[in-house]
């Protein structure tokens, strides 16, 4: 019985192996990989067929078992195709932010519990799919999350329109501690991703998380708070006027002639504070299993 | 002495040396006789000086009496002995000093997790250099460079880095600056093959690295001593590259010479824009089987002759019956071509024994060619090809001639399918699996190809030039996805590249910036400063065009027959601009340098409606500008536009007054204005611009150009390339784009359609 238990577990482990390096593969491949394989699978039918008239004619009922047999592989193929293109629920977290704001470190905090050797600044994004550690411990089944980070460098945003449309919550990390010298172009990013239209469309949830709160010198949560939000008020005033030609953001923001405030926004925005060197992270936690149900 | 009890002390407190110890008479003089006093005493000197400071006292004074050494001298030397016996492992030692200068090395990932780094080198770094290395170099596709110089305060450091693309790490050593460390390269090589042998990417520590590293260390100094000793001008060749270049040939050899066979048409295909491919393709796929299998057959034979051979000479022999017959239609069909390839076809030996001796590379005797290798393997890999082309295909001749009338449209019709085809011959069990890792003479065809399209955009030769070999960095080593090409996937990073080049690294909104500064009650200054176009008035028929040009759009009929400048022209786009958005603005003339120019912003100011600032034309622009910002802060103007003289970058006293306009001023912005036609030439007005201006400033903080304004963007069509090299050269961003004379003509860029037409 115990050893059945392992096998069953092994296999679990296999198929949950399995289904994460097809999601790694560039969706294009995926489909011509399937367009092949089902076009093979429908010729051999096809002639399966033809034969198995033929015998029938000729009254032979030996093939129909074999005919069967190719029948169930389309099925199967069938099936596995439906299965993975059939869009689950979301499970994907991205977290933005400025360059050395600590999202590599939360990253690696929510993945392994610890910020390893420390980070430089990241060139690509860090993408994984795992249960959190802190939830490692807990018994039963737990739905992981796919949590991606992408840097934070003005350069490498773009990456960021990438994740966007399968987010289901989007962590906005500020760094508490070098808030003053940063809050502009804090503010701007944010002011690009709130009107982004994948996110006002999707009301994806967003996050805005306060890191380093562990040094003495860190801002509070609702200083920053009030001051981003004076701060997009202003963006909102300069970027409507520039010219329509370049304009990117699709939405505009809030209410006309009211202050900004992050309630306006068409989806949820909380604030809240974390320490990514310390590991005080239960509210990114908190927050992740909001919107990716366990 | 060997069975000796050690001592604490070499020398007791209280012992004396003295002349009284020295032998008086014969006896004890020919008693000492038998003592090797003197060997034992100079053996100490040795150690002393050398590793064991600590006896120095003594055998100093034991020194004294070599002439004339007595019993008691001895005794004091066998006490020396036996100390040294009790403390044999206790000795000064002598780390080479190439172990200090490294000054860290650290491994990590391009996600940016630190995975190893070397804890006995252990220096804090002063300052982030890593970080700045990868935000001002790595992330500006300037990672093709050698090496990066780092200044932070009390450090000047030098980086040099080395990527693993296949598993995406970056391996960087920091060292001093003052030193000129020549194992650097060999030993991130050898950390970066040995590293990613244990690399797992579940792992993230790697303790055991530690002993693997110091092994390297050592290596790479005893190589780096050797090179030294052996007085080679010749960088420490790469061990990598040596590795590659044997690993390359025996890859080769086992498969029957596939990988050559890519890299040599692949590599023609470049050169001759894919005039290989077209063959193979338009042929029918009969000929492109053919080409490739005597491709294969040739480099098989290149290599490992004996394997091949039996198999090859048959196969040789027919086609150089087919060749020689060939030979009469490419007289006849192609007479420009002809004279080439009729020596081609005399070189061509097809005896065993001849070529073999030319093209084994195996032998690893020539020293000098070591670092060369796999360069003059491609190289000969691409003159088999040509060889081989001749003999191999029918019609190729035919083909030739087309594909010099249009190879283009050719390569592009073709190129998709025969490539494909092409690899599922070359690798028939990766090509849907995905193939192996690229090398970077698989990337070069490609790479070259795409230059030559950046160039036809008008990109500064320089600059592709830097693209290709970042681009090329970032590939190399990768696995390819399956059912891509590699053309197909250099494009797509080069694509991602151009993005990142382009997208700002500051926030070109200027309005946003005009009303931060407008709540500090400081005027918001905005210097224009620019190259001038044409040769002034010198050049008459020049300056009546360029004012027909660019007088069109203003209809300003009235004025004196003067030409406007592009930077006066493109201050007034931006006051109108500005005006637009409701901020009241100021100009002032600084031009005082060009005859006319004052008045003619005058005009033009008035007819905005926009107060203008001018003090005629002898006073010194820097303090026109400042009376003008003064001038702006009592009546509350929101900000200043300080038009300047245009200038050649060459100009030194221009420029020197330009620089003291800015230091004096300190404006919020430097706008650079610039033709949107210019080609190679805008390389060297940026990087001259903002070297002059960092060279010429008296202040300890230079300002640099912040922003680019490209004008006669509508002029350009497709050959947008002056962005990007402006761009990339000066790392500002294109804030505006002019695109036409009339004061409404002013737009932002549009990064994806540049990208777009760019890659077009």
């Amino acid at each position: 019985m115990d050893g059945l238990e392992q096998w069953t577990n092994q296999l679990q482990q296999w198929v949950h192996e399995a289904e994460t390096w097809v999601h790694q593969i560039p969706a294009s491949q995926l489909y011509a990989a399937l367009c092949a394989l089902f076009l093979t699978t429908a010729f051999l039918l096809l002639i399966h067929l033809k034969r198995f008239y033929v015998y029938n004619i000729l009254g032979n009922g030996i093939c129909q078992k074999k005919n069967l047999f190719f029948l169930l592989i389309f099925l199967s193929c069938l099936i596995i195709a439906v299965r993975l293109f059939k869009r689950t629920q979301s499970n994907t977290i991205v977290l933005a932010g400025l360059s050395a704001s600590g999202k590599t470190v939360l990253f690696y905090q929510l993945r392994d519990g610890s910020s390893h050797q420390g980070t430089v600044t990241s060139m690509d994004p860090n993408e994984g799919s795992f249960v959190l550690h802190s939830e490692s411990t807990k018994k039963g089944k737990i739905k992981p999350v796919h949590v991606v980070d992408v840097p934070g460098h003005s350069r490498l945003r773009p990456k960021l329109d990438e994740y966007l449309p399968q987010a289901a919550g989007l962590v906005f990390v500020v760094d508490a501690v070098e808030f003053l010298s940063n809050c502009r172009a804090a503010a701007e990013y944010l002011y690009d991703i709130l009107t982004k239209a994948s996110v006002v469309k999707r009301k994806i949830p967003l996050l805005i998380l306060c890191n380093k709160t562990d040094k003495v010198t860190a801002h509070t949560k609702e200083f920053i708070r009030k001051q981003l939000e004076k701060e997009i008020d202003k963006l909102r005033a300069s970027r409507t006027t520039v010219s329509a030609a370049d304009i990117a953001n699709e939405f505009t923001l809030g209410v006309t002639g009211e202050a900004f405030v992050f309630s306006h926004c068409h989806n949820k925005v909380t604030v809240a504070e974390a320490s990514g060197l310390t590991g005080e992270i239960s509210q990114v936690e908190q927050f992740i299993r909001e919107h990716v149900k366990p | 002495m060997a069975e000796c009890t050690a001592t604490p002390a070499p020398i007791c407190k209280g012992d004396k040396f003295s002349e009284k110890d020295c032998p008086q008479n014969a006896l004890e003089k020919k008693r000492m006789e038998n003592i090797p006093h003197a060997s034992v005493v100079r053996s100490l000197m040795y150690a002393q000086t050398c590793t064991r400071s600590d006896i120095s006292f003594v055998v100093g004074m034991l020194g004294r009496y070599q002439s004339n050494p007595g019993m008691e001298h001895w005794k004091v030397a066998k006490k020396v002995l036996r100390y040294l016996k009790g403390r044999r492992h206790y000795m000064l030692t002598y780390r080479r000093i190439v172990l200090e200068m490294l000054e860290q090395l650290l491994i990590f990932t391009r996600g940016g997790l630190i995975l190893w780094t070397c804890k006995e080198l252990g220096n804090a770094l002063k300052g982030s250099p890593i970080d700045t290395l990868i935000r001002s170099c790595l992330l500006e596709e300037r990672s093709g460079a050698a090496s990066f110089n780092y200044d932070a305060p009390g450090a000047a450091y030098t980086l040099k880095w080395t990527f693993h693309n296949d598993l995406g790490l970056i391996f960087v050593a920091v060292y001093q600056r003052i030193l000129h460390l020549l194992y650097v390269d060999d030993l991130l090589s050898m950390v970066k093959h040995e590293f990613s042998q244990i690399y797992d990417p579940k792992r993230r520590a790697y303790n055991d690295f530690d002993d693997i590293f110091r092994q390297l260390q050592k290596e790479a100094e005893a190589r780096a001593e050797e090179i030294k000793k052996s007085k080679q001008v010749m960088r420490p060749t790469n061990a990598l590259g040596k590795k590659q270049g044997h690993a390359a040939i025996q890859k080769a050899g086992s498969e029957g010479g596939n990988t050559q066979k890519t890299s040599g048409s692949m590599k023609d295909g470049g050169d001759a824009k894919g005039r290989n491919l077209e063959n193979g393709h338009s042929n029918g796929h009969r000929t492109g089987i053919k080409e490739s299998f005597a491709g294969g057959v040739v480099t098989g034979k290149e290599n490992e002759g004996s394997n091949g051979r039996a198999f090859d000479v048959n196969k040789l022999q027919k086609l150089r019956n087919k060749g020689a017959k060939k030979i009469d239609t490419v007289v006849s069909k192609a007479p420009k071509v002809e004279p080439k390839k009729k020596i081609t076809k005399k070189n061509r030996v097809w005896d065993d024994s001849l070529p073999e001796s030319k093209l084994d590379f195996t032998d690893p005797v020539d020293e000098k060619g070591d670092e060369y290798r796999p360069v003059v393997e491609a190289d000969q890999g691409e003159s088999m090809m040509d060889r081989e082309e001749i003999i191999s295909s029918e019609s190729e001749t035919d083909e030739d001639e087309e594909v010099g009338k249009d190879n283009k449209l050719n390569t592009k019709k073709h190129g998709w399918f025969s490539s494909m085809f092409q690899s599922f011959l070359q690798f028939p069990t990766f090509s849907i699996a995905g193939k192996a890792n690229l090398e970077k003479s698989d990337l070069e065809p490609a790479l070259k190809a795409l230059k030559d399209r950046l160039m036809t955009k008008n990109v500064a030769e320089e600059i592709a030039e830097k693209l290709c070999e970042s681009v090329a960095a970032s590939l190399e080593g990768k696995k390819m996805a399956s059912f891509t090409r590699i053309s197909s996937t250099v494009q797509a990073a080069m694509e991602e590249a151009l993005v990142r080049i382009l997208t700002p690294k500051r926030s070109i909104d200027i309005l946003r910036d005009v009303h931060a500064a407008k709540e500090q009650r400081k005027p918001y200054v905005v210097v224009f400063v620019g190259v001038n176009g044409v040769g002034k008035s010198t050049n008459l028929a020049k300056v009546k065009s360029t004012h027909f040009f660019y007088f069109n759009g203003f209809d300003l009929k009235g004025l004196p027959t003067d030409w406007m400048e592009l930077c006066s022209n493109a201050t007034l786009q931006v006051a109108y601009w500005l005006v637009q958005h409701e901020i009241s603005v100021m100009m002032a003339a600084c031009d005082t340098f060009r005859s006319g120019a004052v008045e003619q912003l005058r005009t033009h100011a008035r007819r905005l409606q926009i107060p203008i600032f001018e003090k005629g034309y002898e006073k010194d622009p820097a303090i026109v500008a400042k009376e003008a910002i003064q001038e702006a802060s009592r009546n509350g103007s929101d900000v200043v536009l300080v038009d300047t003289a245009g200038r050649m970058q060459d100009n030194e006293p221009l420029m020197r007054a330009l620089s003291k306009l800015i230091y004096l001023n300190n404006p919020d912005l430097i706008l650079f204005v610039g033709e949107a036609l210019v080609g190679n030439d805008a390389v060297d007005q940026l990087s001259k611009f903002n070297q002059k201006l960092a060279d010429l400033s008296t202040s300890p903080n230079t300002r640099l150009i912040d922003g680019i304004l490209l004008t006669k963007f509508d002029t350009i069509d497709d050959k947008v390339g002056a962005a990007l090299s402006m761009v990339y050269i000066s790392g500002a961003p294109v804030m505006f784009v002019g695109c036409g004379q009339s004061y409404t003509d002013l737009k932002k860029l549009n990064v994806k359609s540049i990208v777009k037409t760019l890659l077009k």
